[in-house]
């Protein structure tokens, strides 16, 4: 693995009134690593990759990435009126000139060959043509991946991907996201299934209270210590 | 055999329900001051409509049986039904690219900062703000009586009304889909054509239909001020004291109305909204 990391987060702090969400959280992903997070519902880890992605700004902390990172969400946010296709081009919106994005007749040819190919790496390239509301969920997380890769990024984040899918569906998402990892992208999950980040991740970071207390390689977390991260307002030591 | 059915209780006490605030008590008295207010500022009396019963009876035998002389009456007044028509489809139809840009730029989901979005808004409010007929008054004086007045009117109130609605219905869809294109780099126009839009289309179509039979309704009253259409002829047939020709134009409105509402159904079904 490469030694600049792909994704770095330093002191990043963010409060919500009086409520401190984030206190200090650093965090180095690699190019080629899957990165899970896990943590209970409240303790930062949705604020944390939102601060990544611009959608919340941080009070404090500094974050690097290696280009534009990409984002898959819980509640997967394709629109569901359009084709599979024509979500995953949208992920392209930001290289396109305004011209050739009013409307997706006007997407390039390149951009919809490129579509195709994001499509076939998450296995629905048959299933491009379909309107995206007429998807199963596993199904549509898939197509919600594709739109991020289709965004040509190095950092793929992932906030709580597999929460709303049956359980065969996540696993199947999550072995999708270690895949993609295998490839060379660097992937960060928010996982609320530590069996799902055992089995698929290269790395487990716990928070806590807005702070990492654990972060080492899959196989050197203990289960006290998965238990002791969804035990509310404790700090594992 | 029969046996004791068990007592379904809890033992726990249930909350009472509160009684209404002295706020909701407030509210309620000052709604009811105002209905007072509005009554007698109305000079509402159902005795004078009971003792001015024989005015109608003279009236609806003046009216009645319509006439329904197919040159003079009948196929001027379907004629103008269809100008009518023109009216209230033009004045809808010319007003969606404003009502579009002002509502983009007057929800919060799609517009530039909060300078904009007060502007849009301010717009939006005087256009709806002011009476088709006034509008349609101000264009007589410019373009002469007819029915381009008419719909040069309903284009800027429609835009008014329509735009607000459309504005209301952006602002409700969910940010999902936006955010995941905000994040993928898309500019905030690209934001709202590929997001916002496709997510509020339905409604928005559902929008248009019914402001195109409201507008339809509407073109009749600004035929009354000399802006053409079914409307005109009514106002002349009571100019004259021809009932019974008001009558059969009132007849034609009716059958136009229901066709519109009809075809906006019909619309509607299709396009699931």
């Amino acid at each position: 693995m490469p030694d600049v990391p792909a994704l770095r987060i330093s002191e990043l702090s963010k409060s919500f009134g009086e409520h401190r969400v984030l206190d200090g959280i650093d965090l180095d992903v690699r190019a080629g690593e899957f990165v899970a997070v896990l943590g209970a519902n409240g303790c930062g880890k949705s604020t944390a990759l939102r601060c990544v992605v611009g959608l919340e700004r941080p009070d404090a902390g500094e974050i690097t990435v290696d280009g534009r990172p990409a984002m898959v969400f819980q509640r997967i946010h394709l629109v569901n009126r359009r084709s599979a296709l024509d979500n995953v081009c949208a992920g392209a919106l930001g290289r396109l000139p305004p011209s050739r994005s009013l409307s997706p007749r006007l997407f390039p040819r390149e951009l919809r060959e490129e579509a195709m190919w994001c499509l076939e790496r998450v296995g629905m390239a048959d299933q491009a043509g379909l309107r995206a509301g007429r998807l199963s969920g596993g199904q549509q997380q898939r197509v919600a991946i594709a739109r991020a890769l289709c965004q040509r990024t190095n950092v793929l984040l992932a906030d709580e991907p597999v929460s709303a899918l049956d359980p065969s569906a996540a696993v199947r998402i999550s072995e999708l996201l270690a895949g993609l990892a295998g490839e060379g992208l660097a992937v960060v999950a928010v996982l609320h299934q530590p069996q799902l980040a055992v089995r698929c991740a290269d790395r487990i970071v716990g928070l806590s209270g807005g702070r990492v207390t654990v972060d080492a390689p899959t196989g050197a977390v203990s289960p006290e210590e998965l238990d002791a991260l969804y035990v509310p307002d404790r700090v594992v030591v | 055999m029969t046996t004791a059915a068990p007592e379904r209780r809890g033992t726990s006490e249930p909350p009472r329900r509160p009684w209404p605030s002295a706020i909701t008590l407030g509210i309620a008295a000052v709604v009811v001051a105002l209905h007072v207010v509005a009554w007698n500022a109305t000079g509402f009396s159902p005795a004078a409509l009971v003792a001015g019963w024989e005015g109608i009876a003279d009236f609806f035998a003046e009216a009645l049986p319509p006439d329904l002389t197919w040159d003079d009456v009948v196929r001027p007044s379907i004629d103008a039904a269809v100008v009518t028509l023109g009216i209230g489809l033009l004045g809808t139809t010319l007003s969606v690219p404003f009502a579009l840009v002002l509502a983009l730029l007057a929800a919060r989901a799609t517009t530039r900062g909060s300078v904009t979005y007060q502007l849009a808004r301010g717009v939006l409010s005087f256009l709806r703000a002011v009476p088709d007929i006034v509008f349609a008054l101000v264009f007589i004086t410019a373009v002469g009586l007819g029915p381009f007045a008419g719909v040069l009117a309903l284009v800027f109130h429609n835009t008014g009304v329509m735009g607000k609605l459309w504005a209301e219905a952006m602002e409700e869809t969910e940010l999902g889909p936006r955010d995941a294109l905000r994040v993928a780099g898309a500019s905030r126009a690209q934001q709202a054509v590929h997001a916002v839009l496709p997510a509020t289309l339905p409604q928005l179509v559902g929008l248009l239909l019914y402001r195109f039979d409201v507008n339809v309704r509407s073109s009749l009253v600004l035929g009354l001020v000399g802006a053409g259409g079914i409307g005109f002829l009514i106002n002349q047939s009571i100019k004259l004291f021809r009932f019974d020709e008001m009558v059969t134009h009132l007849l034609v409105v009716l059958v136009l109305v229901i066709a519109v509402d009809q075809l906006s159904a019909l619309i509607r079904r299709r396009l699931g909204v």
